[in-house]
């Protein structure tokens, strides 16, 4: 049985409404879902065999300006019409001001932003009576006046909000890289009941100034450095939902398929080695 | 100096759009990398995502002018109008005008015009698919109350002219069409776009079709509609015209409003 789900891209909905592909569940980008296009009836199609899952990239939890009522209207609607078994956003905002910067940018870690963005998530979870998860993004900054790490801040919006934690794991390596940390430290600071489920995805490497930068860009299959960490969350957190991500020169449906069967080995793997220490001990 | 998260989320704003904020360099850590080029890979993932989204509703724009003419084009626009909401295929009402402005692009006069073609595809493709009007439905109508009656539309509907045959450079457009040169002085063209079952599609307009429907999309009567038409010339059809249109699904079920109905 699949347990392994992949991002459903435009380029593959009609291979997948034709050919009906094992997967263990298709997530689906919230705002791509939002008009009336031919892809939401196809999506009403695929939801009778699949499981779906709600990724919002827009809602903008991060924004001191609060949620954008219009936009949390139409997510509650869709949410409402599909029925999904996981919501989720980012740990990020993207709206000030009443423009929106298509990107996920990055918060101050204080007493402050958690006000915000507990608030905020409050607020979704009340429009759409259920919790969420909310996911760890790429860094390629830090704040000199964050007062907590990021692991910290995410632990303590789900102690506030009872929200559940999407741990992209790739964002856990970009963003180590990026900002210096220890990814083994940064996966030391959540507590396993928190986590929901797990992202994956590929990333790549970029120059600035002379030094290299990670760039979550969605484009390649899975950094071999992540299919490490992927393993060591496992170990420590045990498995959970894992959606396989792409979403630049998007490949061959059967590439992305590969991927997330890999995805499945390495769960499998892990969990025959904890049976093996669990016999042996 | 610690800025208030709203603060810094407008500094943060200002600085991707260029307009000269520099409340920002203290509150970003610097090393190896620094803050300045830490900030350069959210700016320029900000205007990529956004150029990407333009071209992908502006295509046929973009295959006129090619990728790196259309990027520098839909990156000036983005930095002047950024999206208000976060869904990507509502993004651009703004552009067709832009690029009608856009110096650079002043050797292409039809390239506006392709725009609003493209913007008037994407617009239709969002539109939810309602009911059209069929036949059964028009012939419960009795006779003498047809003249009397207004049509609506099906909805992301959209009439565009241009003094430019824009029809035909939209078709050389498009991915593995054939380049054939398109002669520009074959006269205006009025076009008619439609949401269609899973797509969005435009059919070309004789001008007594196109001053009937945009009569009728107005809220005249048919009667009213039909005057317009046969007022551009002997050419319009009215007959051979309404069956096009009910063939092609111009019409909305259930929209009719007859005399009886308007209170």
């Amino acid at each position: 049985m699949a347990t392994a789900g992949i991002g459903l891209r435009a380029p593959h909905l009609a291979e997948i409404e034709r050919t009906r592909p094992a997967t263990a569940f298709l997530e689906l980008h919230a705002e791509n879902y939002l008009g009336g296009a031919p892809a939401l009836g196809a999506v009403e199609r695929l939801r009778r065999d699949y499981v779906l899952s709600i990724h919002a990239v827009g809602l903008s939890l991060g924004s001191a300006d609060r949620l954008d009522e219009a936009h949390l209207g139409r997510v509650a609607a869709l949410v409402d019409r599909l029925q999904p078994a996981h919501v989720s956003d980012h740990l990020a905002w993207s709206v000030t001001g009443g423009r929106y910067f298509n990107d996920l940018l990055p918060l101050p870690y204080t007493e402050e932003s958690l006000d915000v963005v507990a608030a905020n998530i409050q607020r979704l979870q009340d429009a759409l009576r259920r919790p969420v998860a909310v996911e760890n993004p790429s860094c390629y900054l830090a704040f000199s006046h964050s007062t907590m790490s990021e692991p910290e801040f995410l632990d303590a919006l789900a102690r506030r909000t009872g929200c559940g934690l999407l741990l992209d794991v790739n964002n856990v390596a970009v963003t180590a890289h990026n900002l210096r940390l220890d990814p083994a430290a940064w996966l030391d600071g959540l507590r396993p009941e928190t986590i929901s489920q797990y992202h994956l995805a590929g990333h790549a490497v970029n120059d600035a100034d002379g030094e290299p930068i990670l760039i979550d860009d969605h484009g390649s299959r899975v950094k071999d450095t992540v299919w490490s960490l992927f393993a060591e969350t496992l170990r420590r957190f045990g498995p959970r939902p894992t959606l396989m991500e792409w979403d630049t020169d998007i490949p061959d449906l059967t590439v992305l398929l590969d991927e997330a069967a890999r995805a499945e080995s390495v769960i499998a793997g892990v969990l025959r080695e904890a049976g093996r220490e669990a016999r042996a001990a | 100096m610690k800025l208030a998260l709203r603060d810094l989320q407008a500094a943060f704003a200002a600085h991707i759009l260029g307009e000269g904020d520099d409340r920002l360099a203290d509150s970003v850590m610097s090393d190896s990398i620094d803050a300045a080029a830490r900030l350069r890979v959210y700016r320029h993932h900000v205007f990529h995502s956004l150029a990407s989204a333009l071209a992908s509703t502006f295509a046929s724009v973009q295959g006129l002018v090619g990728e790196d003419f259309f990027r520098t084009m839909a990156h000036a626009y983005a930095a002047r109008t950024p999206p208000a909401q976060p869904v990507l295929t509502e993004y651009g009402a703004a552009f067709p005008s832009f690029v009608a402005d856009y110096q650079v692009a002043r050797g292409l006069p039809y390239l506006a015009d392709v725009a609003r073609l493209d913007w008037a595809l994407n617009v239709a493709l969002q539109a939810p698919r309602g009911a059209i009007l069929g036949i059964a439905e028009l012939q419960a109508i009795p006779v003498e109350q047809l003249p009397a009656q207004r049509l609506s539309l099906t909805a992301g509907h959209a009439l565009i002219a241009s003094p430019y045959p824009i029809d035909r450079i939209w078709a050389a457009a498009q991915p593995g069409a054939s380049p054939d040169a398109v002669d520009l002085d074959t006269g205006p063209v009025q076009l008619l776009v439609l949401r269609r079952e899973g797509d969005a599609a435009f059919v070309a307009l004789a001008p007594g079709e196109a001053s009937f429907l945009a009569a009728l999309a107005e809220g005249s009567t048919l009667e009213e509609a039909a005057a317009r038409g046969l007022g551009t010339g002997p050419d319009f059809d009215l007959s051979a015209s309404f069956a096009r249109f009910l063939g092609l699904g111009v019409f909305a079920a259930s929209h009719h409003k007859s005399p009886e109905q308007k209170v």
